[in-house]
């Protein structure tokens, strides 16, 4: 494409035909030398996460994790095997919005040259962006739930945590063991769920989990996720006699739940389906009201303080999951261009397929290590159940990583 | 006894609904403009509050009024700088610059506020008071008494004011008003800073059980166009019939269908209101 390219391919142009591709040369050449400067000097990550809309919090955390993890690593002298190339880390805002979500990822890969997509948070983005990911063949990392991201035989997309069902089980039994270990048989539930590909998908794990456990379901609402007014659904929740309630919610819906509980004085213990219901916005909007609520959680920052406390230190609140688990993407990422030398996609998709990966920000996912299947799923992430005591979320069950005894209160 | 529930629940929303729509349909009924960025005052009238409340420490309730004072500033200012100029025009030109401030308003509060959630937290907050069977949540009746007490206090205004009855001439003659010595000027920006200013108050006393975020306006938006156009355009006891209609419907659907299929319900009922009576349910007696 550039000038001299063409000069040596032909020996007879005149001087018309110099000045033209002279001409082109010069217009294509800022595109050319950053193009060098791409391959030669830095790696180029794109990272997609809602930065606006109803989930910017949680992008906005995502963010952060991905950031700490790409400035340790470019501190520490780049991508080594790539003679030091740092990594530069392309931003952008998918908004709350699926389409956009996948324009925006379109506009990476066509204009930013991005070897790899780490996010984007929310199910129902992220499974946008796959579908554009996974026709140019480029690998995307995420830490979002749903069934279907790692369930429609995609080859370019890795999850690091346990599917939202799989979450949506151990929800239900993290609850009926803590429930046990306190001298109570739960014997009738409610689930409440936001209405997009995550609350759907670990609804469904809850069922099942429910089913299998022989307990009967006497609530099972879906609601929009942006919902005004959860008092009909509290209402309900009330005259259904349930004593233990599964709301899987994002933030702003979590708030009006929980508060829409204790105004109608229902004390039967909440258990959340993650997201809303584990960072410091919940504890900062609820206040005292926040302490002893439960949670499923594909991971937790009390698991491994030594790694997770630098977030703290920079960001100034605790490494919230989903930031410690896109940091865990990026880490992985990096780890696996350092293995293949190289950042052509069909390089990193094998690495990516075949390795076990043990070192760095992977400490921090229980099993200590991430090892992607052929679907693209770390087989080896379990959930954690965690609770809120004195505006820390601590580590309750599975009982072999717990940090702490949980507070049942029934 | 689940109905009385919801009747209640509905009505306690309605009169919220009520107050946020009445700014509405006032710059409709004086000024003929259709304001399509009303909804983003009410974002706006959250902020005011939260910050009243994060910085001063003041309740959102005590913070309403201030809310409203910024707000009605703010309004009479646009009013004079943009609205002013498109009142004669076509009314394309009209929806153009709403719907224009809408978008510049929402991405300036993204810039200035960041996309966050933001809440409060009040003593009251999870407090109910409980007759018999029945809860009454205390943020959504405090939020209820709030808006009537406005609603009142408008009323009051239009009705025993000069202003308030100049504003209801400019309304229905703006020549004749004009010919009587009434500033239509002045009446446009009183009435554009009043039902913005009271759309800001409404988002105020919501604030308790709701969070602010700059995107908070699109989930009003269609409510408030529903409210005013079920209650007729530009009257303002329709907009409070129309709150208080919206309110119970949405609650009462909550009893039969799913939450989700909330919104269809109060459609469905809608477009049966419109097909029937198409100036609205009150609209024949302005």
């Amino acid at each position: 494409m550039s000038s001299s390219g063409n000069d040596t391919a032909s020996g007879r142009i005149n001087r018309r035909q110099a000045l033209a591709f002279a001409a082109v040369g010069g217009i294509a050449m800022p595109f050319v030398l950053r193009d060098a400067v791409a391959q030669g000097k830095a790696v180029n990550v794109g990272v997609v996460m809602p930065l606006s809309g109803a989930n910017a919090q949680f992008g906005i955390n995502s963010r952060n994790g991905v950031e700490l993890v790409a400035d340790e690593i470019n501190a520490a002298g780049g991508i080594k095997a790539l003679g030091g190339a740092r990594i530069n880390l392309v931003i952008a805002d998918s908004t709350s919005t699926p389409t956009t979500a996948a324009n925006v990822a379109q506009r990476l890969l066509t204009q930013n040259d991005v070897v790899a997509i780490l996010g984007a948070f929310a199910s129902s983005l992220t499974i946008a962006i796959s579908e554009v990911t996974e026709r140019r063949g480029v690998p995307l990392l995420t830490m979002s739930f749903s069934d279907q991201i790692t369930g429609r035989g995609f080859e370019n997309i890795f999850q690091v945590v346990a599917k939202a069902s799989v979450l949506g089980k151990a929800q239900f039994d993290g609850t009926m063991a803590l429930a046990a270990t306190a001298g109570q048989k739960l014997e009738r539930i409610a689930i409440m769920y936001e209405d997009t590909a995550y609350g759907t998908s670990q609804a469904a794990g809850l069922r099942e989990g429910a089913k299998a456990a022989g307990v009967q379901i006497v609530m099972d609402d879906a609601y929009p996720l942006g919902i005004t007014d959860v008092t009909p659904l509290i209402n309900k929740l009330r005259a259904s006699g349930a004593q233990a309630v599964f709301p899987v919610s994002y933030l702003n819906d979590s708030l009006q739940i929980i508060r829409a509980m204790r105004q109608q004085k229902i004390g039967i213990p909440a258990i959340g389906g993650a997201a809303g219901y584990v960072i410091p916005d919940f504890e900062k909007g609820l206040g005292e009201f926040a302490e002893g609520v439960l949670s499923i959680a594909p991971a937790n920052y009390d698991l491994a303080p030594e790694l997770t406390e630098r977030f703290r230190k920079r960001y100034g609140y605790f490494m919230v999951h989903e930031a410690l688990e896109h940091a865990v993407c990026m880490d992985v990422l990096a780890q696996a261009i350092e293995t293949a030398k190289s950042t052509a996609p069909e390089a990193l998709r094998k690495v990516l397929h075949g390795t076990r990966f043990e070192a760095g920000w992977t400490k921090t996912m229980t099993g200590g290590a991430v090892q992607f299947d052929k679907t693209g799923l770390n087989t080896l992430s379990v959930p954690v159940m965690v609770q809120w005591r004195s505006k820390e979320l601590v580590t309750v069950w599975p009982s072999d990583v717990a940090k702490a005894k949980a507070v049942w209160a029934s | 006894m689940a109905v009385v529930q919801a009747i209640l629940d509905g009505l306690m929303i309605g009169g919220v609904y009520a107050v946020i729509s009445i700014g509405l349909t006032l710059v409709f009924g004086v000024m003929g403009i259709v304001n399509f960025a009303q909804a983003e005052f009410l974002m706006l009238g959250m902020f005011v509050a939260y910050y009243a409340w994060a910085w001063l420490g003041l309740d959102p309730l005590l913070a309403a009024p201030l809310a409203f004072a910024v707000v009605f500033v703010l309004g009479a200012a646009l009013q004079h700088l943009l609205i002013r100029r498109v009142l004669k025009a076509p009314e394309v030109a009209q929806i153009f610059l709403t719907v224009g401030l809408l978008i510049v308003m929402e991405n300036a509060a993204l810039l200035m506020f960041g996309s966050g959630f933001k809440s409060v937290s009040t003593p009251y907050q999870t407090a109910s008071l409980q007759l018999g069977p029945l809860f009454v949540s205390v943020p959504y009746l405090a939020a209820f008494l709030m808006s009537v007490a406005s609603g009142l206090v408008l009323w009051l205004f239009m009705k025993l004011s000069w202003f308030g009855k100049a504003m209801r001439a400019t309304a229905q003659d703006p020549m004749a008003a004009k010919l009587l010595g009434i500033n239509s000027d002045r009446m446009h920006m009183l009435a554009f800073a009043l039902g913005v200013g009271l759309t800001a108050f409404g988002g105020a006393v919501i604030l308790p059980y709701l969070t602010a975020s700059p995107t908070v306006g699109g989930q009003f938006v269609v409510l408030m166009f529903t409210v005013v156009v079920l209650g007729g355009l530009g009257s303002v006891a329709g907009a409070v019939v129309g709150g208080f209609a919206v309110g119970i419907i949405q609650s009462l659907s909550g009893l039969a269908f799913p939450i989700q299929l909330q919104n269809l319900v109060l459609f469905v009922v809608f477009i049966g209101v419109l097909a029937f009576r198409p100036k609205g349910l009150l609209g024949a007696a302005r």
